[in-house]
């Protein structure tokens, strides 16, 4: 991982104490953010030099047996070991595995689709027959942490340059064939993502906890806790990674300082998302 | 015969996908009573015993109403050639499921790699992994049946098996889930509200420590809401704990007998 000497592991440690962090930020402060979006659903992020993409793509599917009014979304993250080298065979499957279950908790919702950021059932098209099959796909191209916010961060931006496109259904279908679909290739609807949350990490080094950890700040952490919190403020998913246990008093405050965090990084994403889509369009 | 053969199919049961596809009213409402009868706040009965299996280090069996499951640990044992040097000991943690644990036969086996990972992310923390350097401690977990809550459950008998084997740790796990149905929270539910929540966050902890080990929350959840889920689940877990330390008691004192 990082090496780190004994003196670069207090400057670290000493300049979070003092909210003065290495590269000049206070730890609330988030690394420069730059969305860009691409084609038709896709998105990268950076954040300082960690640097993400992600692309959504649909397809005609059949519904879930148990859930026959709903559509899918599956969340799949790649850690190549193009972007470090100990993410080549079961590292990388393994931390892909964390990320991409991470994401389906803070993005998806309860069981009955509570919180959900994505809606199900606006996926449905008929009824037990016919749903949208959302295949959401994030590559970590370089790793200078806190993946998990940028990952949340490309996917939200990804999503709402996503296009659905517009499906008739022809009517005349008896009730039990698969209908007769007609999707369109000139209509499209936009996906709605006013309701997709942002994710906020929070890492505790010593007693402070920061957001938006770099690498180096990361080998010193001792816990995080991952927030996503959605427009209205509520909270939509929690995780927590590192091994230390954290007070129950300090785990309520994590949660309101990112609560509170969430506020401007959603504001500050939103224009980044806009400028990146009027810019597109300007080309 | 005719009558033989039109009797027949009303011996079958329906099958579990056919029944039940829309949430009953009831669990929307701000009364109603639960499926086993229990209060909103009320845990199962817990029955924990350690000693289940001989071959192992350690190993413990639980059983949470419906929710039956044995865990064992072995070693510490050397690590792996292929594994580097590590100054710490590694713990490797692999949960199973029957075949026959769920209403539907090999339900519930899809997900066995998340669930190993977040009863690795609960344990670790408790564990002082600096006492068995070079070597590596397996928790193999096996849900004979899920009835609800399963983590937890496991996590929690897990930290039993631990104990049990003579590994270090600084306390015992205790992990308790709630669900959040309507209005109601509702404290370690059974499948049957698992499957209609419209969120749920489950806290594991060092009960005497008071330290919070993992934590998760899924669906929409307001601050407020979080803080009485939280309180619920903390004392749930002290009580759990004090259930925990007395059955390793009780088997120290029959083995001495």
């Amino acid at each position: 991982m990082v090496g780190l000497s004994v003196g670069e592991k207090h400057f670290i440690q000493g300049g979070i104490a003092q909210d003065l962090r290495t590269d000049g930020r206070k730890r609330l402060t988030y690394r420069p953010i730059s969305v860009e979006t691409g084609a038709n659903g896709s998105a990268r992020v950076k954040m300082g030099k960690t640097e993400v993409i992600a692309s959504v793509k649909a397809e005609l599917g059949r519904p879930n047996s148990s859930a026959p009014d709903k559509g899918k979304v599956s969340i799949y993250i790649d850690c190549s070991p193009t972007a470090a080298p100990q993410y080549e065979g079961r590292g990388g499957e393994e931390l892909s595995m964390e990320l991409s279950a991470a994401l389906r908790q803070c993005l998806l919702g309860g069981k009955t689709g509570a919180g959900a950021g994505i809606n199900l059932s606006s996926l449905s098209i008929v009824d037990g027959k016919v749903c949208w099959d959302l295949y959401i796909d994030g590559l970590v191209i370089n790793i200078d942490g806190n993946i998990l916010d940028a990952l949340g961060a490309a996917i939200k931006a990804a999503l709402s340059n996503t296009g659905i496109p517009k499906v008739n259904v022809a009517s005349t279908a008896p009730s039990d064939e698969q209908p007769e679909v007609d999707v369109s290739d000139e209509e499209f609807l936009q996906f709605d993502t006013t309701a997709v949350p942002v994710i906020v990490t929070l890492t505790k080094v010593g007693r402070h906890y920061i957001v938006d950890a770099t690498s180096e700040e990361e080998s010193e952490m001792s816990s995080a806790v991952s927030v996503s919190v959605n427009r209205q403020g509520l909270i939509c998913g929690l995780t927590k990674r590192g091994g230390a246990g954290l007070d129950p008093s300090v785990v309520l405050d994590m949660i309101s300082v990112g609560k509170h965090v969430s506020e401007q990084l959603m504001n500050k994403l939103d224009s980044e998302i806009a400028a990146a889509e009027a810019t597109m369009e300007e080309e | 015969m005719a009558a033989k053969g039109g009797a027949a199919p009303a011996t079958y049961s329906p099958s579990p996908t056919t029944f039940k596809k829309k949430r009953p009213p009831i669990f929307t409402d701000v009364d109603w009573v639960r499926p086993d009868g229990r209060d909103f706040h009320q845990c199962r009965p817990a029955f924990l015993r350690t000693g289940a299996v001989n071959a192992a280090s350690g190993s413990a069996y639980a059983e949470f109403g419906n929710t039956k499951v044995i865990v064992s640990i072995f070693g510490p044992r050397e690590s792996k050639k292929a594994m580097m040097y590590s100054d710490t000991g590694r713990l490797n943690c692999n949960v199973t499921y029957t075949t026959f644990a769920t209403p539907v036969r090999g339900q519930a086996s899809s997900d066995n790699k998340e669930i190993s990972s977040q009863l690795h992310k609960s344990l670790e923390g408790a564990i002082m992994l600096d006492t068995f350097p070079k070597t590596t401690v397996d928790v193999f977990a096996l849900v004979l049946e899920s009835g609800g809550c399963d983590l937890p459950v496991v996590i929690s008998c897990a930290s039993l098996a631990l104990a049990d084997a003579g590994i270090m740790m600084f306390d015992l796990v205790a992990a308790v889930s709630v669900s959040c149905l309507g209005k109601n929270l509702v404290i370690d539910p059974v499948s049957e509200e698992e499957n209609y929540q419209d969120g749920s966050l489950m806290i594991t902890c060092l009960p005497s420590r008071n330290e919070v080990t993992q934590l998760t929350i899924t669906g929409e959840w307001s601050s407020p809401k979080i803080h009485e889920a939280m309180e619920l689940c903390l004392d749930a877990c002290s009580k759990l704990g004090k259930i925990m330390r007395s059955c390793l008691k009780e088997s120290a004192s029959t083995s001495q007998e």
